[in-house]
């Protein structure tokens, strides 16, 4: 018997086998009928016997090789077949990657309240400290400590709404910077901003709303002067508004600061030419500001022929309004999801 | 204060400036300017006569004018029922701008050509408030035919509006206005002096006071006074400043008043019955009549002139109706007087009667100007009312004359301003402000003038340097001031409230803290009334709430309306109260929280809004936090707990009662509030490490059965006490009921999990715990193993 040609043969009826094997147990059959212990190839050995002691080592490696050869073909199949299972598995998996998410959107800080974080990081890196104060205000807090005495006109500016005689809503946030000097003691520096809600009584509409956010900022130290104060405004307003930001002052007057301005920075929507929005002049009105009026430093405790200072109020409205064209101020007090959920 | 250039340029020129130039310079160095207007924005506009009228053939209302203007004879077509033939009238020729832009054309009314229009005062652009003329405006007969309209009426005129702070009374007159404007430009000031002749007849008055709040009052007596109408120029000039013209006498104490900041008051001599007048306080409840028909109820300090025995003026603030000047008056008593300020206000503002007058008193007016007002508005009366003026001028005067002179030095206003100004330069700006001054080695002492009562100290004196030098010419520094910026802990902490609720998928509100009286108790009740508004704003903003939770509930109610499904809400609210402000957190979730559109959403119940509380539990390293059922109003009674830590109770948290929410076309609307400042109290104030274990955990189940209404927290809370350090972590994770388990009986799964930190743990060890475990359980809940 030519062993080698039977064992091509062999070869030959497993690779036909094989063609025709779909799943692991057609290959196990498979595998049993050609290595198996009843195989053909596994009754080889025995002829070994048989054979002249010459031919017996080329008989048995032939026999070996054949089987290697065989069960190499096997292991190949059963690695396609594997691979297949897995391919058709993940098939299965298959998504639709243009469906929607669950929807993990993140909520958001108020838009009035993220400017007044932006504000604060601001000056906290500028060395000042935050102060916050109590909305219910005495009289004499809000007005009289800050050289606004009952029957003086200024108090037209504000109209407010009171409690009882002495109580009232606070109309600006400058009583925490009397308490905050009154705390210091007259002694030390003072550099502090002032966030919080104020009151007015004004009827609501767009462009007015009976309840706001403001910032004050107070800095009072022995040699602190309005050139300080035009540098930290145009400090704010570029950060605010944009690097290329210029700004003005104009005389204006506030019983609490001598002297006092009113600032403007130049429209960003024109760049200072005139538009619609800065109603052709090229600037709008962003805050008030001025030098401490000496009155008041003395009703808080500080010499002015030692201390004297600045101070500045913005409101947050105004500005969320201008930074992003916001038409109506009552939007931010009315909390439309389809409005808050816009300022990520 | 609405300026009139033509009459500003009596007093300093402005040659080569431009009203926008003017109104601009002014913005930067003196007042906002609001407005820049024509008193008359139309052109082209001719005097002409009406030669004839015919009706119009076809349309009863119109008229067919033929109107000579000067070079031609026109025919125009006019709907005026005034016109008629003789009259000078202002003829807007084709080509014409009239006011509100528009255009006159040649046209063909009805068939009938028409070569222009004859005009009224308000389609000129002169509101009907300060001429109340219906038809055509008919000028005098001796107007000249084909001149220029406007020039004859001087309403060829520019008016600066000023936007006026209320420390600048002194811009309250064009004088004061010209000497800023002077001051500005470096230019001459020029302002008139009056000259007056009397009679020889003697002014038989005596005045007197018995208050302190008329520091001063002037009279004068005028006689033979023909009323009429004011003068053209003078009249445009009122329109210009905005008042009316009425006639004559009325006109001139106005011009004055606007020329001079002085306001003056003209009564008809004939209605006074003594030659005497005392000014009084009023006596509390005491009656007058205004000039404009009402009658006044007066408190005690309002100041009333008096002839001696009855009120004739309501003082600084208007006149009587009995002592007004009318058509047939002959007889004038003039006053020129000053009143305290605080007591003018006190009264406008009570009797709110805010006249021209009113308004400069209350902000001061300059008390040299009292006498030079009576003597200007005289001469007037004398040119244009033919008026004869008695000998001698009656008054009484108290005012003290003190000079205010106010020390500077150069170093204070450099020092101020951060500016390096010279000697020169600042004495340059106090010359053009004339204001005198003696100045030695840069140090100052200034004469602040009678006219300007808002320069009181030397930080007065730095504003004028300041805006007359330009702000805007200042360098741009910062503070030199070193100091350490820096949120405060609690800051911090609040900050952090808001972003783990954002990345939690809460949206921030800031709602209103004045609501409706009846909504503050209403959702949550507060067993405490709100603090409110002695004069509230309206019927919605009245008092102050109590907690967030009133307006959240209102934003979820809004939202819903509007179709939002999701609606999670937080807001750092305060409970309101006289004498303190505890900050409040407020919750409000309503609908799917984090939805799965196309796939299955978990429903929101009470478990979501208390996951919540959790998350801020962890993010704020609060205790762990213990939750005990309870009932509020308006609330689920089988849903709601109150919120602690150990003994400190820190808020609520629970859903809405169904019921209640009905009423707001709601449903299932969970809510929390916790207290920040409490929730501050209970937080660790920073991490603390502990080493991560390096063994394995082993973890051991039990199911147990209790009562139904056991608490899973109190069997967790037992778990707890038993096994102390050892145990690390325990929790429910299944609860099952049914008839397996029994009436009234509920299987709990719990999840005991052990940790060694430093050696292997043993599976014996924690079996004695397991048996000690079982054990308390049964001892204090009952509990058996299933
Ligand atoms: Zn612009």
């Amino acid at each position: 018997m030519d062993i080698q040609k039977r064992i091509d043969e062999l070869e030959t009826a497993l690779k036909k086998e094989l063609e025709n094997v779909k799943t692991m147990n057609d290959l196990q059959n498979v595998k049993s009928k050609f290595l198996g212990k009843k195989a053909e190839i596994s009754g080889f050995m025995k002829h070994m016997k048989d054979l002249p002691n010459e031919e017996k080592p080329a008989f048995g490696k032939a026999v070996n090789e054949g089987k290697q050869r065989l069960s190499g073909l096997i292991e190949n199949k059963r690695e396609e077949l594997r691979k297949a299972a897995i391919e058709e598995k993940l098939r299965k998996e298959t998504v639709d990657v243009t469906l929607d998410a669950p929807d993990y959107a993140p909520g958001g800080v108020h838009i009035l309240n993220r400017i007044v974080e932006e504000i604060e990081d601001l000056f906290v890196g500028m060395g000042y400290k935050i102060k916050e104060g109590p909305e219910i205000e005495t009289d004499e807090m809000n007005f009289e400590k800050l050289n606004l005495p009952k029957d003086h006109p200024a108090r037209d500016m504000q109209d407010s709404l009171y409690i009882t005689k002495e109580l009232l809503l606070r109309t600006h946030t400058s009583p925490v910077q009397v308490r905050t000097m009154l705390e210091y003691g007259g002694k030390k520096p003072v550099k502090i901003i002032c966030p919080g809600k104020v009151y007015r009584r004004d009827d609501d509409d767009a462009t007015h709303s009976h309840q706001f956010l403001q910032i004050e900022g107070l800095v009072v130290d022995k040699q602190t002067t309005m050139s300080d104060l035009k540098g930290t405004l145009l400090t704010i307003a570029r950060a605010m508004f944009g690097e290329k930001r210029e700004i003005r002052l104009r005389p204006s007057y506030f019983p609490f600061t001598e002297p006092s301005v009113e600032v403007d920075v130049t429209c960003a929507n024109c760049e200072g030419i005139g538009c619609g929005i800065c109603k052709q002049t090229g600037y709008i009105e962003i805050l008030g500001a001025g030098m401490v009026n000496d009155f008041v430093l003395r009703q808080s405790g500080y010499d002015p022929d030692v201390y004297q200072g600045f101070a500045f109020g913005v409101g947050i409205e105004r500005v969320a309004m201008l930074k992003y064209g916001i038409e109506d101020i009552r939007h931010f007090y009315t909390n439309d999801l389809r409005f808050n959920t816009q300022f990520k | 204060m609405k300026v009139s250039l033509s009459w500003l340029q009596e007093y300093v020129s402005l040659e080569g400036i431009t009203p926008d130039e003017l109104a601009s310079t002014l913005t930067l160095r003196s007042q906002e300017i609001e407005n820049v207007y024509n008193l008359v924005e139309a052109d082209t506009l001719i005097i002409g006569e009406v030669l004839d009228v015919s009706k119009h053939e076809k349309a009863d209302k119109l008229s067919v004018c033929r109107v000579d203007t000067g070079k031609d004879k026109l025919q125009i077509v006019c709907g005026a029922p005034n016109v008629a033939k003789g009259q000078k009238v202002v003829v807007a020729l084709p080509g014409a701008t009239l006011a509100g832009g528009l255009r006159i054309e040649k046209t063909t009314l009805r068939g009938v050509e028409s070569n222009g229009m004859i005009c009224s005062l308000s389609e000129l652009g002169i509101e009907y408030k300060y001429h109340h003329e219906d038809g055509i405006h008919v000028l005098a007969d001796t107007a000249p035919v084909g001149e220029d309209a406007l020039e004859y009426l001087s309403l060829n005129d520019t008016v600066v509006e000023l936007d006026l702070t209320p420390n600048r009374s002194d811009l309250l007159s064009m004088h004061g206005v010209a000497y800023d404007v002077a001051a500005i430009y470096d230019r001459k000031l020029k302002l008139p002096m009056p000259e007056i002749i009397t009679a020889n007849q003697d002014n038989p008055f005596t005045i007197e006071t018995d208050t302190e709040k008329c520091p001063s009052y002037y009279a004068r007596i005028l006689d033979n006074v023909t009323i009429a109408p004011s003068p053209r120029w003078l009249q445009a000039r009122l329109i210009a400043a905005g008042i009316r013209p009425i006639n004559n006498v009325v006109d001139i104490t106005n011009y004055v008043m606007i020329e001079t900041g002085q306001p003056l008051h003209a009564f008809d001599l004939e209605t006074l019955t003594s030659e005497k007048v005392l000014v009084r306080e009023a006596k509390q409840g005491e009656t007058f009549v205004t000039l404009d028909e009402e009658k006044r109820t007066l408190e005690e300090g309002d100041i009333l002139i008096t002839d001696g025995q009855k009120p004739i003026a309501l003082g600084g603030v208007m006149g009587g109706l009995d002592t007004e000047v009318s058509d047939s008056t002959v007889s004038l008593l003039l006053e020129s007087a000053t009143f305290d300020p605080r007591q003018i206000r006190r009264t406008s503002s009570r009797l709110d009667l805010r006249s021209e007058s009113s308004i400069r008193f209350e902000r001061g007016v300059d008390p040299e100007k009292t006498r030079y007002a009576l003597d200007r508005a005289c001469a007037f009366l004398a040119t244009y009312a033919k008026a004869s003026i008695r000998n001698g001028v009656r008054y009484f005067d108290n005012h003290k004359r003190k000079k205010r002179i106010i020390p500077i030095t150069l170093d204070k206003v450099n020092k101020v301003l951060g500016s390096s100004y010279s000697v020169n330069e600042v004495q340059n700006v106090f010359d053009r402000l004339d204001f005198s001054y003696e100045e030695k080695e840069g140090r100052f002492l200034v004469e602040a003038p009678s006219r300007r009562v808002d320069i009181q100290t030397y930080q007065d004196l730095i504003e004028e340097i300041g805006r007359l030098k330009d702000y805007n010419e200042l360098p741009d520094t910062l503070p030199s001031t070193v100091s350490v910026g820096a949120l405060s802990p609690y800051q911090q902490f609040k900050r952090k409230i808001r972003s783990t609720l954002s990345a939690l998928g809460l949206s921030e509100a800031i709602t209103y803290a004045l609501r409706e009286k009846e909504r503050i108790n209403d959702l949550t009740r507060e067993n405490e009334s709100p603090v409110e508004l002695s004069k509230p704003l309206s019927k919605a903003h009245h008092a102050l709430v109590l907690t967030p939770l009133t307006g959240l509930f209102d934003v979820v109610a809004y939202n819903k309306a509007r179709k939002q499904e999701s609606v999670h809400l937080f807001e750092i609210g305060k409970r309101y109260r006289k004498n303190e402000e505890p900050e409040r957190l407020g919750i409000a979730m309503h609908g799917p929280y984090h939805p799965r559109h196309w796939q299955k959403t978990p429903p929101t119940d009470f478990f979501t809004v208390k996951g919540v509380v959790e998350a801020l539990q962890k993010a704020l390293r609060l205790p762990e936090l213990d939750y005990e059922k309870t009932t509020i109003d308006n609330y689920h009674p089988h849903q709601t707990a109150v919120v602690k830590a150990g003994d400190t109770t820190l808020g609520h948290i629970g859903k809405v009662h169904p019921e209640y929410a009905e009423q707001y076309d709601l449903e299932d609307v969970y809510l929390a509030e916790l207290a920040i400042d409490k929730l501050y109290s209970v937080a660790e104030k920073d991490a603390t490490y502990r080493t991560v274990a390096k063994y394995p955990h082993i973890s051991r189940d039990l199911a147990l059965v209790v009562d139904a209404d056991l608490p899973a927290g109190e069997l967790l809370k037992t778990v707890e006490r038993t096994l102390g350090e050892r145990l690390s972590e325990s929790r429910v994770f299944d609860v099952f009921t049914g008839k397996t388990i029994g009436e009234g009986k509920k299987s709990l799964a719990i999840r005991l999990i052990f940790e060694a930190r430093e050696e292997t743990l043993q599976s014996s060890d924690v079996d004695a715990d397991i048996e000690r475990v079982v054990e308390a359980l049964k001892d204090t809940h009952d509990a058996r193993l299933r």
